[in-house]
Parts: structure tokens; sequence; C-alpha cells
């Protein structure tokens, strides 16, 4: 197994960039999620790494090996494409056996990789099947068979789960982790869901218009986002965000207000904040609680009851709409006005430029 | 399920239009189609001048299969139908592989390979025969400027029929090529993605993935192709009328030979059993070139 690096990394199509010097440093057994919307470069910086897009810039090392002009069945990779690309024609035995079979690997051998494979993937009464007579899990579950046959250093899942229906989703999203701790192998995975990225991911890069927004686990990425963009990305229901300005100062913590906000306290720390300084105060919707006199107060326009929690949508005096996940089943009605506590220690604040003041 | 279910039922199944908008279509085909078709099935077992006839029964088939030359044209038939589907798929097919890849000026060259498409058989032909004569003709002139003695393409009896056979590749490779072009560039790349990164080579790429992923395209093709050599007619007549001697006559100009000397039942009688060929021959062709193939 091997990690690997990138190394100011760039990519253009004509005068177009795509992306923008990217540095990032996968261990080895690492699990990597590249996430970020359509279109930030994920799925372009991974197929760079496969050596299916030519790179405009920068160093690509995997293990110790320069790799820039490497041929993609000369880097050690194994790929997992977002439709499994299964050859039609082809059994799955034979599927999952193509590499090995170009790799002149001799037949005996060949058989018994072929069938450890399915045995790790329980398919083995599939080996006689053609994709078309498989169902989309079945098809996934070759799709990574016919990765873990060639005993690559590094796996690169190209949106794998996105064709599965939710149930499914879930399901294969654990497999796919059993598979990485069983393995040990580096593998490096490409969503725009945040919920595969938290759940997978040993380190999640998130990607917007082809920038490293922020390296970090999952967990980090959560409390303590560096900016706007991964505050608003990761976590689900999105954060909320109201703008304030700084009333006051002090050595354990600042002040803020805002039209949507009334003299909230923050136990942080910031540096380079002045009074009356304009800020972004972002507060997750779990982290708000219906309290007598609270220092946010809204309308509700919608409810969603789930059962163990409820989903409340308000309207805030400024007109902005807020979130709010409330523990248990509350019966609300439209147009009721409630007032919430934030939990504030749990709280972001960000600069004008969008860049957390956290630390 | 309530009476109103039902209706609503009944009105969902009923069809997107009434039946009568299919009757102009319906009017057309019997008139142009099914009946010359059945009249011809009557008339082939007649005697008949274009004002009457008499009903004669298989005397035109027993006639028709006694004609001396007609086992060389059928067998011709045959020939020219499978050297002309053969080439023309895999011509059509390495072509549309070209004309797919980053190659300088390929509209420019798909236009070209089309062209031949566009032009009249019988022009086509014309040009072929003047190209192709033995002394005079371009082909075995230029051969002549580098000491190879060009054969009599049309007059020598064992090139004849091949002859005309490459000109039929040359006309209507284009077609063949254009279907090839379809369907190569419907193949996911994926395929080619995940076919790279395990290692394989373009001549592997070729074999494994473009040549069984073309399938359909390759069945299209060869029907086609084939059935249009099987009724070939108009080249060979535009080129040798079938000779010299019976060399390269065909099952259609046998038939246009007996027509021309007023055998009229006798060429229906040709025409049934030629229809009988091409479907004996073509349904199983297209039952096994279409066999599902657990494609997804």
């Amino acid at each position: 197994m091997a990690g690997l690096e990138l190394k100011n990394i760039q990519k253009t199509y004509g005068q177009v960039e795509v992306i923008k010097g990217v540095n990032l440093k996968v261990e080895d057994g690492e699990f990597v999620v590249f996430v970020g919307p359509s279109g930030c470069g994920k799925s372009t910086l991974l197929r760079m790494i496969a050596g299916l897009e030519d790179i405009t810039g920068g160093e690509l090392y995997i293990g110790d090996k320069l790799c820039n002009d490497v041929e993609p069945r000369d880097r050690s990779i194994a790929m997992v494409f977002q439709s499994y690309a299964l050859y039609p024609h082809m059994t799955v035995y034979d599927n999952v056996g193509f590499g090995l079979k170009l790799a002149k690997t001799p037949k005996d051998v060949r058989d018994q990789k072929i069938r450890e494979a399915a045995r790790i993937l329980k398919m083995e009464h599939l080996l006689d099947r053609k994709p078309g007579q498989l169902s989309g899990g079945q098809r996934q579950r070759v799709a990574i068979g016919r990765a873990i046959v060639r005993q690559p250093e590094v796996f690169l899942f190209d949106e794998p789960l996105s064709n599965l229906d939710a149930a499914l989703r879930v399901d294969t999203r654990m497999e796919i982790a059993k598979l990485h701790a069983d393995l040990g192998a580096t593998m490096i995975y490409v969503t725009h869901d945040q919920v595969e990225a938290m759940t997978l991911a040993d380190k999640i890069v998130v990607l917007d218009a082809g920038v490293v927004q922020q390296v970090g686990s999952p967990i980090e990425l959560y409390q303590r986002p560096a900016n706007l963009f991964v505050a608003g990305f990761i976590g689900s229901p999105k954060m909320n965000f109201a703008p304030v300005k700084v009333d006051a100062i002090d050595a354990d913590g600042v002040t803020v207000s805002g039209q949507d906000v009334i003299n909230l306290r923050l136990p942080i720390r910031t540096s380079g904040v002045n009074v009356g300084d304009a800020l972004t105060l972002g507060v997750r919707p779990h982290d708000l609680a219906i309290a007598a006199s609270g220092t946010i107060i809204g309308r509700v326009t919608l409810t969603e009851r789930l059962g163990n929690e409820t989903i409340v949508n308000v309207e805030l005096p400024s007109g902005a709409s807020w979130l709010a996940v409330l523990a248990g089943d509350h019966i609300l009605n439209r147009g009721e006005s409630l007032s919430f506590h934030a939990e504030t220690s749990k709280a972001v604040v960000f600069d004008k430029n969008g860049q957390s003041l956290v630390s | 399920m309530t009476a109103s279910a039902v209706a609503t039922l009944k009105t969902q199944r009923r069809p997107l239009y009434p039946g009568w908008f299919y009757a102009p279509a319906a009017v057309v085909y019997s008139v142009l189609f099914l009946a010359p078709t059945f009249a011809s099935l009557y008339f082939s077992l007649t005697r008949w001048t274009l004002f009457d006839a008499t009903f004669i029964g298989f005397d035109n088939f027993a006639q028709f299969f006694r004609e001396p030359f007609l086992i060389q044209g059928l067998v011709n038939t045959v020939i020219y139908a499978v050297i002309t589907s053969g080439l023309k798929v895999v011509i059509g097919m390495l072509l549309a592989v070209m004309l797919t890849s980053q190659i300088m000026a390929r509209g420019y060259l798909r236009s070209v390979i089309f062209f031949p498409v566009l032009v009249s058989t019988i022009g086509v032909g014309m040009t072929f025969t003047v190209l192709m004569h033995p002394t005079m003709g371009m082909i075995n002139q230029t051969l002549a400027m580098i000491g190879i003695k060009g054969p009599g393409w049309l007059v020598d009896p064992k090139l004849a029929l091949f002859s005309v056979a490459l000109v039929d590749v040359w006309k209507g490779v284009g077609l063949a090529t254009v279907i090839y072009i379809a369907g190569l560039v419907a193949i996911p790349k994926d395929y080619y993605e995940a076919a790279r990164i395990d290692g394989a080579t373009k001549l592997q790429n070729f074999f494994y993935v473009t040549l069984p992923l073309s399938r359909p395209a390759t069945a299209t093709v060869i029907t086609l192709s084939f059935i249009g050599g099987l009724r070939t007619f108009d080249l060979i007549w535009a080129m040798t009328k079938g000779g010299p001697g019976f060399a390269s006559d065909t099952v259609a100009s046998v038939i246009y030979k007996q027509y021309q000397a007023g055998f009229y039942g006798l060429s229906t009688a040709g025409n049934v059993v030629l229809f009988i060929l091409i479907a004996v021959l073509v349904v199983p062709l297209t039952m096994v070139l279409n066999r599902k193939q657990g494609h997804e």
C-alpha cells in the first residue's frame, strides 16, 4: 500500500482553470473523501490521479514515484466508476478478471483471485451472470470486485453510490467502510453527498471552484469550519447564518447583535476584531432550543415532524429563513412566534471575507 | 372496482389516436405493396401478357429452375452478397474507428466517405466501366506505369463478379461507416477508461470493447448489405449485363433478361423465388445477429 501527495496540482482547459493549485498529502491506508458541489473539480482531480486526465501543472506522487506522465495501468491504482463501467457482454467472472487477463496472469492464479474477491464481496453466486441480469447494488459490488482483484495501492471511487436508491446507498456505504477496514488500503472517494463524506472519511477535502477550502477530519470540519462555504456545505440541515455587529469585546468573548439576534454573548476568543465590525454569525440547527426568553425570535413557517425530532422552519425579523432541529416531537402552528436559545459555545463567526474567526 | 373506476381505466387504455388515422397509410401500403405482392404471387402461376393471363400452375417455376444459367446466377448472388456485406462490415468498421478518433479534417473525411452513397448507381457503374477498361481504363494504365499488367476487370469471367462487387463496396461502404459511427459514439467512454486503467492497449480496446459493443451496428450493416447484395441488379446491369457470358449473372439479372424477352409469368416466378431466397437466408441470419446478449 502507498500514500500519495499532490503538489500544486493544476488543470486548465484552454483558458479555463479548473483546478487551481491543489496541495494535499494522503497517508498510507487513509480514507480520503473529496467533497464539493457539482463543477467544483473533485472528479477532475480524481481522474488526474487515475491518469485519465493530463496534469497541466504541479507534481503527483503515488508512493515515492512521480506519476505525472505514467500510464494509468502503471500507477498501481484501481477505479470504481459512477456508471460501474461493467462490460455488458462479459460475465461477472470475466469482468472481475479482465485486468488480470490483460496482465497475462496465469489462469489458475486469476481464478483464485476472482473467487477470493467474490468471497469477500459475497457474490460467488453471481459469477456466471452478465451485468444486465444484476441489480444496481450487485453491479456496484462487481465493480468493486474488479478493483480488488488488481490489489492496487490506491483505490479511487468516483461517486460510486449515486446511482443507488437511498436504502441501498446506506448498506453499500457501510460495506465500503468495512472493506476499507479489512483491506487497510488507501482510498480516495469522490462524492457530492456530505453525509457519505462524514460517515466514510478519515479526512475530508472540501473543494469549491477548483480550490481546496479545507482539509480535516469530519468532526473538525463540522465543529470548526474554516469559512462560510465549508460551514454551509458540511452538516445537514445546513448551518444558519445571520449578519451581526460586534457590540462589546472582553477577555472571555464577544457580544454581538443584529436585526435577528439580540445581545448574543459568544464565549469565543478572536483576534483582530473591533467593536462595530460587521460579522456573520453561524449557528447549526441542532444548536437551537426553544427557550422562554431566547435571543433569537422567529415565526414558524413550516414544521417537519420526524418522530424522534422536529425540524422547524422559522422566519426571522429580517426575513431570513432559519432551521431549528428540536429533539422529540413538537406540535407547532404555522405563524406561531417562537423564541430560541442558541448554544453559543458551538456558534461560529466569520469576518467580512467569510473566513472563520474561531480558532 | 367501481363502475366509474373501470370507466376511467378504459379511458386510459384508449389508443392515443382513433383507428381511422391509420387509414391513409393502410391504403398506400395496400395499393403499393400488398396488392402487387399478392398479384405477383398469382401471376407467377400464369402465362400472361400485359392484357390477359392463363393459369398454368407451377409450370413457370419448373421452367425457371430448368434455365441452364440459373444455378450459376444463384451461386453468384450468394457470393456477391457475402463478399459485399463482409467487406462493408470490415472496411466500414475500420473507417468508423478512424473517423471517430482524433484525426485532422474528420468532418471533411466523413463527407468524402459518404459521398458515393449519394451518387446514382448507374452513373457509378458507367464511370467504373470506363475506369476498368482493360486497355484504355485509368486503373490499368496507372498499373502499367509501375510495370504491372492489369487484369481484365470486367472482361475476365473469373474476375467480373468480384470487380462489380468491389465497386458496390466502394459505393455502399459510406452507409456502413455512418451506421458504425453512430454505434461507436454511443459506446460510453467509461468502458474505454476502465479498460485503460486495467491496462488495455489500443488493439485490446478494439477487440474487447469496441467490437463486442458495436454488435447492434454490425447486425444492421450485415442485414442491410446482405439483403442489398442478394437483390442487386442495377450495378451488375450497368457494368456487365451479367457477362461475360453468364459469369456475373445474378438472380435479379436473370429475371430481368426473361422479362425483357417477354416472359412475364416466368420472370414473376423468378421474383417469387428471389423473395423466398432472401427470406430463407436473411430471417435466420437476423435471428442469430439480434440474439440477446444480456446487454444492460
